[in-house]
């Protein structure tokens, strides 16, 4: 009972503390928030790109002999015009290079794509020369990947029409048909138009363009939105981040209480001393765990994230509480004062979580494999595994191996700060 | 019975001897000041009465329980009032009441009554909602005692608990451990403050370099020191410059000096300061003030020791 009183006057001060609240909660959604902005908002409940400005060049010229309706490079700009695209693509035409590269100085627009005035003759013949140019401006990452995707797209279309061309020529006079060349322009166009549609119903939805940035592991289950998977992913890594922090800021209570002699006045009552100590445990358990539990209900309700299965997501958060618990007792049985401890818990965590990968949460396979094999020896690692397996929709019996590391790193590191404890206020 | 019963007790760190065969004891329902310098060991005795440390060697028993072999009981008869602060500032007086209160065992209806009683002995009632941190530092050394006496504890221990604060706080504090010990209970008081030990002491013991080098009631102490006066003497220079004259001067038996100021016992004053006089106008040394005193607990620690007590 006694341990009970010390864990709820402990987080009691915790939660009436303005920096600790800040730590634990409000630091981690804002930075999610920040992000989650940065990805086009809330508005309307519906997840959108930000509206991309793209400025258009259209130099193209119709070759001669071409068996086309229109210069290549018309098909390119309508696409930017077409409905489809319009809620965040916001295309405009300009009359010569020179002011639209003003244009993209100023950052009037975000994109710039130049077709040159011979690209159609050129990219017919097979010319690898012949290319669109695509500029950006380099604060931009989404809008220009995707207005290159589209541009490929597009011609990749052309390539396969004029394939597809020269196998029906090709079948013809296998078997003795006559060619129609009055009909090819039409059935190239018909083709482009077609491959077109695909592309527009694969791609062009603002979704996708997160899509292109999140590329799923093998062996994973793709969420429906792609933007809410990487919110998740990035507020599941700040979580982490803070509770850890928490875990041993929590803990950093017994360095207070040594300090203002509040543990020497607890020793002279008739309170045993390891009641005392899992009191302060026990605090700083139900600290970590609320935190996991506040960040977890409003990443779900403010930024619409599905975390995954509820037994995963237990799973994952009791492992995630025993490895930072773990953390914070250990890292504290070291530290010699709360000085000293700010300094030495900033760096060592702040260390430890990059090393764990949570810097680059939301970009699962960008760091370099020895980054990912460094990270299976921290535990922030390990949990930010598990989060990703449990967000991916893996079965809870794939998360039983990395649970299994977690509970076994919390609980090593565990007995051992206890155990530099009671050694220490013996 | 004695309330507090302390036989041959050591405390060792290292090679550091805090405290040395210490024997003494407290009755049941009196008030023991317990006297001395910094670094006198007074400290490291609590220390071991309230189990924040163990002996070295010998034992000590609180209501006859031992602090090495019965602990809990030994903790649960006593009340202690540390000489800092230790209380939790962001929470209420209330809530810190409570919260120790718990640590005591206290529960329920109980507890809460108890607070209520508390708050009241300590004048703190009207205040018992706002943070503890708020509070002045005699409001705070008033919450640091209330919060040793909710268990009714046969036995209370009060290291310095006057240090640093206002003259009325400080007045409240002396009569709440006049009140409590006429209610019965037992108080061992340390301070360096004379009046106050002088005032609520039926029997001192006094601690020098770890060993108890007097114990008695004010009036037998008193009488260690016999007919001596003790003389204050503030100088306008170095007391070096003149101390070893005065100490072979006839009739002081002692002498020694702490920032600036002299303090001397002599068997009769008024042939003694012609002679201290005299000597100070021959080397040049101004007297800028002087002060005799009648023999008070300075003075016997001065005649036992050969050191002012402030030292």
């Amino acid at each position: 009972m006694k341990t009970l009183d010390i864990a709820l006057k402990d987080l009691t001060h915790s939660f009436r503390s303005v920096f600790a609240v800040g730590m634990m909660v409000v630091a981690p959604l804002m930075l999610t928030g920040l992000i989650y902005f940065a990805f086009g908002g809330i508005s309307s409940g519906e997840q959108s790109m930000p509206a991309v400005k793209v400025g258009l060049l259209n130099l193209d010229e119709m070759p001669a002999n071409a068996q086309l309706e229109v210069p290549l490079g018309d098909n390119i700009r309508s696409m930017f015009f077409v409905g489809s695209v319009a809620p965040w693509i916001t295309a405009s035409d300009y009359a010569d290079e020179t002011s639209l590269r003003r244009a993209l100085d100023e950052q009037e627009i975000g994109v710039a794509v130049i077709i040159p005035k011979d690209f159609s003759a050129q990219y017919l013949i097979g010319n690898k020369e012949a290319q669109v140019v695509v500029m950006s401006d380099p604060t931009l990452s989404i809008g220009p990947a995707v207005v290159q995707n589209m541009v490929t797209s597009m011609l990749d279309g052309v390539s396969g029409a004029g394939i597809a061309l020269e196998t029906l020529q090709f079948r013809q006079q296998a078997n003795g048909i006559q060619p129609d060349t009055a009909h090819i322009p039409a059935w190239m166009e018909g083709y482009t138009t077609w491959y077109a549609d695909f592309q527009r119903t694969l791609f062009h939805n603002p979704n996708q363009a997160a899509f292109i940035m999140v590329a799923p592991s093998a062996g994973q289950t793709e969420t429906t939105d792609p933007i809410q998977k990487v919110m998740g992913l990035t507020l599941a890594g700040q979580m982490i981040f803070f509770a850890f922090f928490s875990g041993a800021f929590a803990m950093m209570s017994i360095l207070d209480e040594s300090e203002n002699g509040t543990l020497a006045r607890l020793f002279t009552t008739p309170t045993d001393r390891t009641a005392i100590l899992a009191g302060k445990f026990l605090a700083v358990f139900i600290t970590v765990i609320m935190q996991g539990l506040v960040l977890l209900v409003a990443g779900h309700y403010v930024f619409g994230i599905s975390w995954g299965e509820p037994a995963g997501v237990a799973l994952a958060l009791t492992g995630q509480v025993i490895a930072a618990s773990g953390l914070g007792v250990l890292m504290i049985s070291f530290v010699k004062s709360s000085r000293q401890g700010g300094p030495v818990l900033g760096g060592g965590l702040t260390a430890l979580g990059m090393l764990g990968g949570l810097m680059t949460s939301n970009m699962p396979n960008a760091l370099p494999a020895a980054m990912n094999t460094i990270a299976k020896f921290t535990p922030q690692g390990w949990v930010l595994e598990t989060w990703q397996m449990v967000m991916a929709g893996s079965p809870v019996t794939d998360l039983l191996v990395p649970f299994a590391v977690m509970l076994g790193m919390g609980l090593v590191m565990f007995t051992l700060g206890s155990l530099q404890f009671r050694k220490r206020f013996a | 019975m004695n309330a507090i019963e302390i036989k041959n007790l050591n405390k060792s760190f290292g090679d550091l001897k805090a405290v040395q065969d210490v024997s003494f004891h407290v009755q049941t329902g009196e008030v023991l000041g317990l006297l001395g310098p910094n670094g006198a060991g007074k400290s490291t005795t609590i220390s071991m009465l309230s189990g924040l440390l163990n002996p070295t060697n010998g034992d000590a028993t609180i209501m006859g329980h031992s602090v090495t072999k019965e602990p809990a009981a030994a903790k649960a008869s006593l009340g202690v009032v540390p000489q800092d602060i230790a209380l939790y500032p962001d929470l209420s007086a209330r809530e810190n009441l409570l919260f120790w209160g718990k640590m005591y065992g206290l529960r329920g209806p109980a507890l809460q009554s108890r607070v209520d009683e508390v708050l009241s002995i300590i004048g703190l009632a009207d205040r018992q909602k706002d943070k503890v941190g708020k509070f002045s530092g005699g409001m705070k050394r008033r919450v640091n005692i209330g919060a040793a006496l909710l268990h009714k504890p046969a036995v209370i221990i009060m290291d310095e608990p006057t240090v640093g604060i206002d003259p009325q706080s400080r007045r409240h504090i002396l009569d709440n451990v006049k009140e409590l010990n006429q209610q019965g209970m037992t108080v061992l008081y340390t301070t360096h403050y004379m009046e106050e030990a002088a005032e609520l002491s039926h029997h001192i013991a006094i601690m020098d370099q770890g060993k108890l080098i007097a114990y008695g009631t004010y009036n037998e102490l008193i009488t260690l020191v016999g007919e001596q006066t003790r003389i204050d003497i503030t100088l306008n220079s170095e007391a070096e410059k003149i101390l070893p004259t005065w100490r072979k001067t006839l009739g002081v038996s002692k002498i020694d000096e702490t920032d600036g100021r002299i303090t001397a016992l002599a068997d009769d004053s008024n042939r003694i300061l012609p002679r201290l006089f005299d000597s100070a106008a021959e080397m040049d040394v101004r007297i800028t003030s002087i002060d005799i005193q009648e023999p008070n607990l300075e003075t016997v620690f001065l005649h036992l020791t050969g050191r002012a007590l402030r030292d």
